[in-house]
C-alpha cells in the first residue's frame, strides 16, 4: 500500500513537472517574442509541439545508442526529480527525498546529458558532438561557482540534504538568499549557464549548428528530449526555491517562487549576443567564481 | 612447510618455468603462466590466515613475513587483477614475440608486490619493492620504442625514490638497531623533530614516485601508454596502489604521531588536488587513448592522494575504496584498449571511430567503466568520489573540494572523448573489417565492469574489509557510522540510500526504453551514419565528417593558462644542467699524458704554495 501510495504520487510529480515545464517553456517563448516586438506563439504552443512530435513514426534509426539516450535523459530527470521535496510537508508528493543528498544530486544531474551525448554520438552527425564537447565545456565553467555556493550552504548550516536545508530555514525564519547572500549571488551566476539561454546557447546554437546534440534526433526521440528538458527545467527550478527561497507550502507559491527566478536566466538571455565557449567558461571563472569564494568565506566565518 | 613459504615457491619456479618453457612450447608457456596466477592466489585466500607470520633471518638479519588486515585490501587489488589481467594477457598477447619473458615479468611483478604486503621488515619491504620497479621497467621498455626518452625517464624516478627510501631504512636502523616495520613505529615519537621530519619526507618521496604524485609523476603518461596494455592494467590498477600502500602507513603511523603533523598532511593533500587537476587537464587534451588514460591515472591517484592526506575516518574510507575502484575501472579500460590496439592496430582517436556496431561488448565494458571513473551513480566509481567529498566538507578543507570538484566535472569531458572517439562518430568504409576481440579478452573486461557495478550498489562488501584494515591502523570502526552494506552517511547524519535510487533509475529506464522503442523499433530500420542530414545536405559516402581534432579545443583555450606551467621542463633544465658539469668534469681527462703531467705539476706547486696553511709547517 505504501509502495502504492509512492508509485502514484512518484507519477503525479512527473506530470505535474511536465505541464509546468512546458507551460513555462511556452510563456517564455510568448516572452521573448513581445520582447522582440513580435506577437509570438500562444502559451500552449510546446505542448502542441510536443504531442504533433509524439504522433509521428519515425522511420530510421542509427543503433541502440541512439535509442537508449533520450532514455537515459529521461532517467536523469525524472529520478533527480525524485530526490527533491516539492513542497515543504511532502504532501501529495512523497518521493525519496530522505534517500539521497546534494552531491549525489549533482552527479545525477550529470548522468542524462551524458548518455543523451552519447546518444547524439552514435547518429554520426558531427554538429551533434561539436554540440556536446561545447555543452560539457561549459558545464565545467558554470558547475565551479555551482558548486562553492553548495559547499557555502553545507557549511554554514552542517548538513549535505536538502530537507536539513529547508528545514534550517525554516527554523531560522529567514530565506538562504537573504542569510548567504553571496551563495545566492553565485548560484544565480551559475544558473544562467544551467539554462543555456543566451548568452550561454552556443550549444545547442540554434542557427548553425540544427540544435546541436538533438540534431537527427526526430519523432518519440525528440518527444522524449524535449519533455525531459522541461521536466529538468522544473527540477532546476525547484531546486533553487528549496534551497535558497524556503521551500514552498503550495503549489500557487511554488509556481510563484519559481517563475520569479526563471525570468532571472530568461531576460538576461533575450537582451544577450552569444559568447564563445572560451569566453562563456571565462566568464564563470570571473565575477561568479569571486562572488563563490566571497561565500565559502562568509559561511566559514559565521 | 608454511602455506607464505610455499606461495613465493610458486611464483619464482613459476617465473622461471614460463620462461624456459617459452623457448619450447606455447601451450604449456601459456598454462604453466595462468596456473603460476591461479594456484597462488587460491592458496592465498584458502589457507593464509590475516596475523599468520613466518620469521627466519638472512645474514643476520632478521625478517618477517605475514599478511595485515590492511594488505588484505590491496592483496584484493593484486590478485583479482592479476588474475583476471592475466588471463587477458594469454589473448592480447597472442603471436607476440619473446612471450616467455613477458609472462615471467609479469608474475615477478605481481610476486613482487605480495612480497611488499607480506613484508613485516624494511629489508624484505625493499627488495620487493626493487623486483617490482626492475619488473615493470623491463614491461615499460618491451616493446623497444622510445627506450631513451621514456624507460629512462622511469628508471631514473624510481632509482631516486629507491635511493630516497634506502636512506630512510638505513637511518632508520642507525636509529632503532632494528629492521622492523613495527619498531619504527614504536620508537618514531622518540626521536628527535629533524628526524621525524626525515624519515617520512625520504619515504614519501620513494611512494610518490610509484603512485605519481605532482611533481614525481613525470614519468607516468609515457610508461603507462608504453608497457603493453595487458601489463598497463596491473602496472596503472595494482603497482601504482603500492605507493598507496606505502603511503597511508607513512602518514598513518607516523606523521600523526608528530603534533606538526597536521601542516604535513595538508601539504600532501594539496599535492594531490594539484595532481589530479593537472592529471585530468592533460588527459582532455590528449589524442591518444592510451596516454588519456594514463594521465588520467594520474589524476585519480591524485584523488586516492588527497583522502589520504586529510586522513579522516570517512577521508580514509573514501581514498582506500577509490583505490578498489580505480584498479577495477583503469585496469579495463585499459583493457579495453588493448582489444582495439589489437584488432585494428591503433589507438588514435583521430583514426579509428566508430566501432560500437563492431566491438559492442568491449563498448559496453568501456561504458560501465567510464561511468565508474565518472563517479556517477549508479556504479562504484560515485560512491568514492561521494565519501571523498562529504569528508572534505566535513573537516573544513573549503577549497581542496572545489578543486577536487573541478577535477572531477573536468574528468566527463574526457570520458566522453574516450567513448565518442573509439566507439561512436561516423563509421568508416576503413574499419568495417573489424570483429570482436577474442572470448578470453572480453570476459575479464566484463567481469570487472559487472564488479563496479555491484560495488557501487553494495559498497559494504569491500568496505567491510577496508574497515578491518582502518581498525588495525588504529581507527575506530565505522560501520554504521559512515556505512552499511548498501547505505553511506556523512558526518552530520545525512544518507545515501544506495538499492532504492537503483531500482528508481532501472525502473525509469526501463519504462522510457520502452516507451521509445514500442510500436516504433519494427517500423524503424537501421541506416549507417553516412545517412544523415548535416546542414541540410546529405554527405556523400567517401565523405569523412568525423569529429575528432581539437575535441576539446574550445575548453583547452580557456584552461591554457592553467596548464602553461609544466614540471616537465624543470626536470630536463636540471638534466642539462647536470650533464653541463658532467660534460666540463669529463674534458678534465683528456687521456693526453701531458695534462696529465701538467696537472700533477699544479698540484704539486699549490701544495708547496699552501704547505703553511694545509699541515701547519
Amino acid at each position: 500500500m505504501e509502495l502504492l501510495t509512492h508509485i502514484l504520487g512518484a507519477i503525479a510529480t512527473v506530470i505535474l513537472a511536465f505541464v509546468v515545464g512546458m507551460s513555462y517553456g511556452g510563456i517564455v517563448r510568448k516572452i521573448t517574442a513581445r520582447v522582440h516586438n513580435r506577437i509570438g506563439p500562444p502559451w500552449y504552443q510546446n505542448f502542441i509541439d510536443a504531442f504533433k512530435l509524439y504522433g509521428k513514426t519515425t522511420a530510421i534509426h542509427h543503433g541502440w545508442m541512439q535509442i537508449m539516450g533520450p532514455a537515459f535523459l529521461m532517467v536523469s530527470s525524472v529520478v533527480t526529480l525524485m530526490f527533491i521535496p516539492v513542497l515543504t510537508n511532502g504532501g501529495w508528493f512523497p518521493n525519496l527525498n530522505f534517500e539521497g543528498d546534494l552531491i549525489f544530486l549533482l552527479y545525477l544531474m550529470v548522468f542524462g546529458p551524458l548518455g543523451m551525448a552519447l546518444g547524439a554520438g552514435q547518429t554520426g552527425n558531427p554538429n551533434s558532438a561539436i554540440g556536446v564537447t561545447r555543452g560539457l565545456s561549459q558545464m565545467v565553467g558554470f558547475e565551479i561557482p555551482w558548486v562553492m555556493a553548495l559547499v557555502a550552504l553545507m557549511i554554514q548550516f552542517d548538513t549535505t540534504s536538502i530537507t536539513g536545508l529547508m528545514e534550517a530555514q525554516a527554523q531560522s525564519g529567514t530565506w538562504n538568499m537573504f542569510s548567504s547572500p553571496f551563495a545566492f549571488i553565485a548560484a544565480v551566476l551559475a544558473m544562467l549557464g544551467m539554462f543555456r539561454y543566451s548568452p550561454f546557447d552556443i550549444v545547442g546554437a540554434p542557427t548553425e549548428l540544427a540544435s546541436g546534440p538533438v540534431s537527427e534526433n526526430g519523432g518519440k526521440y525528440l518527444f522524449t528530449m524535449m519533455s525531459s528538458g522541461s521536466i529538468f527545467a522544473f527540477v532546476k527550478l525547484t531546486l533553487y526555491v528549496d534551497i535558497f527561497m524556503g521551500g514552498a507550502d503550495n503549489l500557487v507559491i511554488l509556481l510563484l517562487k519559481t517563475f520569479s527566478i526563471y525570468m532571472i536566466p530568461v531576460l538576461y538571455g533575450i537582451v544577450s549576443p552569444r559568447y564563445r565557449t572560451e569566453q562563456a567558461i571565462r566568464f564563470f571563472w570571473g565575477w561568479p567564481l569571486f562572488f563563490g569564494v566571497l561565500a565559502l568565506i562568509y559561511a566559514s566565518i559565521f | 612447510m608454511e602455506m607464505i613459504y610455499l606461495i613465493f615457491i610458486i611464483f619464482l619456479g613459476g617465473a622461471v618455468a614460463t620462461y624456459l618453457l617459452g623457448k619450447i612450447n606455447g601451450v604449456l608457456r601459456d598454462i604453466t603462466f595462468l596456473a603460476t596466477l591461479i594456484v597462488p592466489a587460491v592458496l592465498f585466500y584458502t589457507q593464509v590466515s590475516i596475523g599468520q607470520t613466518v620469521d627466519f633471518s638472512m645474514s643476520g638479519m632478521n625478517l618477517q613475513w605475514g599478511i595485515t588486515d590492511f594488505g588484505y585490501i590491496f592483496a584484493y587489488i593484486v590478485l583479482g587483477l592479476g588474475v583476471l589481467a592475466g588471463i587477458y594477457a594469454v589473448a592480447a598477447m597472442k603471436g607476440k614475440e619473446n612471450l616467455g619473458f613477458f609472462y615471467s615479468n609479469y608474475i615477478l611483478s605481481i610476486m613482487a608486490m605480495m612480497g611488499i604486503l607480506f613484508s613485516r621488515d624494511l629489508v624484505s619491504f625493499f627488495i620487493f619493492w626493487e623486483i617490482m620497479t626492475w619488473s615493470s621497467y623491463l614491461m615499460v621498455v618491451f616493446s623497444g620504442k622510445d627506450v631513451q626518452k621514456v624507460g629512462i625517464k622511469y628508471f631514473i624516478f624510481s632509482a631516486v625514490g629507491a635511493y630516497a627510501m634506502l636512506m630512510a631504512i638505513v637511518t632508520t636502523y642507525s636509529l632503532t638497531g632494528s629492521m622492523m616495520i613495527d619498531s619504527l613505529v614504536t620508537a618514531y615519537p622518540g626521536f628527535d623533530f629533524s628526524m621525524q621530519l626525515l624519515i617520512p619526507i625520504l619515504l614519501l618521496i620513494g611512494f610518490g614516485v610509484k603512485s605519481a604524485m605532482m611533481p614525481l609523476h613525470v614519468w607516468a603518461s609515457g610508461s603507462y601508454s608504453h608497457a603493453p596494455m595487458a601489463y598497463t592494467a596491473v602496472f596503472s590498477g595494482a603497482l601504482s596502489k603500492m605507493g598507496i600502500y606505502g603511503m597511508i602507513i607513512v602518514i598513518v603511523s607516523l606523521v600523526s604521531q608528530i603534533p606538526e603533523g597536521h601542516w604535513f598532511r595538508e601539504v600532501i593533500a594539496w599535492l594531490g588536488g594539484i595532481t589530479a587537476v593537472g592529471g585530468t587537464l592533460w588527459a582532455v587534451a590528449q589524442d591518444d587513448a592510451k596516454k588519456l588514460l594514463a594521465y588520467s591515472s594520474v589524476a585519480q591517484l591524485g584523488y586516492i592522494i588527497v583522502g589520504v592526506g586529510v586522513g579522516t575516518p570517512l577521508a580514509m574510507l573514501a581514498a582506500l575504496f577509490m583505490a578498489v575502484m580505480h584498479g577495477l575501472f583503469k585496469g579495463t579500460l585499459f583493457m579495453a584498449v588493448g582489444a582495439i590496439e589489437k584488432q585494428t592496430g591503433t589507438t588514435n582517436f583521430t583514426e579509428v571511430t566508430g566501432l560500437i556496431r563492431k566491438m559492442p561488448l568491449t563498448f559496453l565494458a568501456s561504458l560501465m567503466s567510464i561511468i565508474a571513473l565518472a563517479g556517477i551513480p549508479p556504479l562504484g566509481g560515485f560512491i568514492g568520489k561521494w565519501m571523498l567529498y562529504e569528508s572534505l566538507v566535513g573537516s573544513d578543507h573549503y577549497m581542496l573540494v572545489i578543486v577536487v570538484f573541478f577535477s572531477s566535472t573536468a574528468a566527463f569531458l574526457y570520458c566522453y572523448k574516450f567513448l565518442f572517439g573509439f566507439f561512436l562518430g561516423q563509421e568508416e568504409p576503413e574499419w568495417a573489417h573489424v570483429k570482436e576481440a577474442p572470448a578470453m579478452m572480453v570476459v575479464p573486461m566484463i567481469i570487472m565492469a559487472i564488479g563496479s557495478f555491484i560495488l557501487g550498489v553494495f559498497p559494504g562488501l569491500i568496505l567491510n574489509p577496508i574497515d578491518a584494515g582502518l581498525q588495525e591502523l588504529g581507527y575506530a570502526s565505522t560501520q554504521g557510522r559512515y556505512w552499511e552494506m548498501s547505505m553511506l552517511f556523512n558526518e552530520w547524519g545525512d544518507k545515501v540510500v544506495l538499492q532504492p535510487i537503483l531500482y528508481t533509475i532501472i525502473a525509469v529506464f526501463v519504462f522510457f526504453f520502452v516507451f521509445v522503442v514500442a510500436k516504433n523499433f519494427k517500423k524503424t530500420r537501421y541506416v549507417s551514419t553516412k545517412d544523415i542530414s548535416s546542414s541540410g545536405e546529405i554527405p556523400k559516402a567517401h565523405e569523412n565528417l568525423t569529429f575528432s581534432r581539437g575535441f576539446f579545443q574550445p575548453f583547452l583555450r580557456a584552461v591554457e593558462p592553467l596548464m602553461k606551467h609544466q614540471i616537465d621542463p624543470l626536470y630536463t633544465g636540471f638534466g642539462r644542467g647536470m650533464e653541463a658539469i658532467f660534460d666540463f668534469v669529463r674534458r678534465i681527462y683528456t687521456g693526453n699524458g701531458q695534462t696529465y703531467a701538467l696537472y700533477a705539476i699544479i698540484f704539486a706547486v699549490l701544495l708547496l704554495i699552501f704547505k703553511n696553511q694545509l699541515f701547519g709547517l
